[in-house]
This record gives structure tokens, sequence and C-alpha cells, in this order.
């Protein structure tokens, strides 16, 4: 890459290098895990960066590569999360701490229990603020999966917290 | 506040950087991995197109039969060839040069030894399996075209069904030589059966023991006959692949 390309890339890292770590903090319920994702798809776009033509899209790149990133490892066998019908007895439990650490954790753990794609899907449209077609370009679907999927994610993460979701403060 | 609202603030919240531990990267540490995997990516691109250049170089010098300075002395075995019989795919082979043969006497070819094949090539044709003589035999048609090229494609002439001992075998081919045409006829007799070649005809015993026959007529009467000049070369050269 030549020096004008680094700097544009070295920009776009400073940029957004904090708002990928969040968003694959919520993907993947761990913060080790998730710098593991965000470099890998930071190193990425940095081997794809004269490729990428369409600056406007460098987010929605980095996010599908994320994603992608993040759902392959859920499907890993030692990583291949279990779903069951049941919540551990303590998953709804609310630690004895402040608002916002209680906010974090119920969240992650409860996100945890959401498929991985309907997690992305949740993510996306709550922590990134997109809307239904900026996330469908983002995850490479159609509008009408996002919109399923946004209803099966919550319906999934209601199910999991119950009440606690609504009883939550987004404080912090 | 909508729910959607709500729901975004609880997200934001729960992913807030308070509780981050430090970034485990930073942008030198992306350069260097980048460069890392493509220096690592093109250095496989090159292994491998020097590996497949490898193989497939080694492999087409396998394959391919190569030529020597003394022409049709080149051989190789392909690799394909079922060792047990002959076969009408044998005209892909190249043929040893045939032992030297010494005429013994007029249109009539010294034998091979019995039994015996070209070094190196495959067994002697040997008798047809067929209860009437073959009078179209592919395999010993397969033979033919090996050493008369010419007659790759000819059209199959006209035979009469008349059934002969089995183990004969015959090949009847419209020729033409230049601006010659007329019949080849090559006939390969089992052991033990007399030949009775018809004028200008030239026989060989061959390597199984039986005899071949190959004699040529132009078409109509005092017609030249195509390929006249080469019955002999042809009749040494099928002997002992017969």
């Amino acid at each position: 890459m030549d020096d004008a390309s680094e700097r544009e890339f070295a920009e776009y890292f400073r940029a957004r290098r904090d708002a990928v770590r969040r968003t694959a903090f919520l993907l993947c319920g761990d913060w080790h895990r998730a710098d593991d994702h965000a470099q890998a798809a930071f190193v990425k776009l940095h081997r794809h960066w004269r490729r990428i033509r369409d600056r406007d899209a460098l987010d929605a790149w980095v996010r599908r590569t994320l994603v992608r990133s993040v759902v392959d490892e859920s499907r890993r066998p030692w990583r291949r999360e279990r779903f069951t019908a049941e919540p551990p007895a303590d998953r709804a439990v609310v630690p004895p701490a402040s608002e916002a650490v209680t906010t974090r954790h119920v969240l992650v753990d409860g996100l945890r229990a959401v498929p991985p794609r309907q997690r992305a899907v949740l993510v996306l449209r709550f922590l990134d603020g997109l809307d239904v077609a900026g996330t469908a370009a983002a995850l490479n679907c159609s509008e009408g999966t996002v919109k399923s999927q946004t209803a099966h994610g919550l319906t999934a993460l209601r199910a999991v917290l119950g009440d606690a979701l609504d009883d939550l403060r987004p404080a912090g | 506040m909508t729910d959607d609202e709500r729901l975004g603030a609880l997200f934001r919240a729960a992913a807030s950087d308070s509780a981050a531990p430090e970034p485990g990267f930073d942008h030198d540490s992306i350069v260097r991995t980048s460069r890392r995997i493509t220096a690592r990516r093109r250095t496989a691109v090159v292994v491998g197109g020097l590996a497949l250049f490898a193989v497939v170089g080694v492999g087409g010098a396998i394959v391919l039969p190569g030529r020597t300075a003394g022409g049709d002395a080149a051989t190789v075995a392909a690799p394909m060839h079922a060792p047990e019989g002959p076969s009408a795919d044998s005209r892909a082979q190249r043929k040893a040069p045939p032992p030297a043969a010494a005429e013994g006497g007029p249109g009539v070819l010294m034998a091979p030894a019995p039994g015996a094949a070209a070094v190196g090539g495959p067994p002697p044709l040997g008798p047809g399996t067929t209860q009437c003589a073959d009078r179209q035999d592919p395999a010993l048609r397969a033979v033919v075209e090996e050493f008369l090229p010419e007659a790759i494609g000819a059209p199959e002439a006209a035979v009469t069904e008349e059934c002969r001992p089995g183990g004969e075998r015959g090949v009847n081919l419209e020729v033409g030589d230049g601006g010659t045409a007329g019949l080849l006829t090559v006939q390969y007799l089992p052991p033990g059966a007399a030949p009775s070649p018809p004028e200008g005809a030239v026989t060989a015993p061959t390597a199984s023991g039986g005899t071949v026959v190959v004699s040529t007529r132009g078409d109509g009467p005092g017609a030249p006959a195509p390929f006249a000049d080469r019955l002999h070369p042809l009749v040494t050269q099928l002997a002992p692949r017969l």
C-alpha cells in the first residue's frame, strides 16, 4: 500500500477501533475474544484496502466481516454454542452492583442465549443504530430476513431475561 | 422514549467502554500482521505454482513418449496397457523395431521365434476367438493401422460371409495410395492352417506360430495396386505382433 493509503487506513482505524470492539463484544460476550475478532476484521480490511473503492461502505464491510468471523467461530466444534429450552437457574439473577454493571451483565448474558445470526441483527440494530436496510446491507441478506430475525431475537432475549429486560435501566 | 430507543440505550450501556480492558492491538500490529499474511500468501502462491509446474513437467515427461535421434526406435510402455492380452488400443503404443528378418524365398519371410514378441512390446495377437473367421477383425486392423497409417479411416471392403475355421482373422480395406486405389487384404491364419496366398501376396510366419498374408490389388484389371512396394516391410512389422 502506498503512503496515502496507509494514512487513510490509520485514520479510519483510529476513528473506528473502539466502536468495532464494542460491537464485537456484544456479538461474542467476551472482551478478549472481541479483540481477536476486531483485530481480524481490521487486518482483513488492511489487506483489501486498495480494492474497496466505495469508502462510504467501509463500515458495512467491516461489520459484515466481523459478524462472519463471530458466527463462523460459534460453529467450530470447540466453540459451538448449545441452546437449551430452559435457561440456567441463575441466568436472570441480577448481581448486586451498580445499575450500569447490572445492565451489562444481564444483557450480555441474555445475548449469549440468542442464536448468533439473530444476535448479530439485534446488535447492529440497537447498538450500531442501523435501520433495517442498513442491517440488511451489512449482513448481505434481505430486509425481510432482518425483520424476522429481529422479532425472533427479541423473543429469544425476552424468553431468557423475562421481566429483567424491562426492569433494566440504560444507565452508564 | 420508544421501545427501540430504550433497547438502543440498553445495548450501548452494556457495551460501555468503562469496564473494557485496554485494546489488545494497535495500528502497528494490524499493519505488521497484514503484511506478514500477505507475504505468506505470496510465498504459498509461488511455491504452489512451482510445485504444479514440477508435477505437470514430470508427469508430461513420463506420459508423453519421447522421440530419440533414432526416430522410431523410441518406445514407452503406456501405463494403462493391459498386459494380459492384445487390445485394439495398441495403436497408441509405439513399437520397437522387429528383429531383422531374412527372406526365405520370394514373397516369404523368415519367422520370428514362436511365441516371441518385440522386446518391450505387446504380446502377439494370436488366433481369434470366434467360430468363423472374422473378415473384418478390429484388433488386427488396429495393428495394421499402426504400421500403415494411411489405412486409418479407410472404408471396409465388402466381404463374403463364408465361414472359415475359427481363429482366422482378416482385414479387407478399400485404400488409396496417392492416385492409386484398390483393395488391401491382411489375413492371419492360426497355427496349422495352410495358406493359399493370391498372386503377389507376401506371407510370413508370425510370433504366435501362425501365418500372416498381405496382398493388394488395384481397382480393375491391370490397374496398379496401392502400397505394392510396402508389402514386405508391412509383413516384417506385422509378423512379431501376430
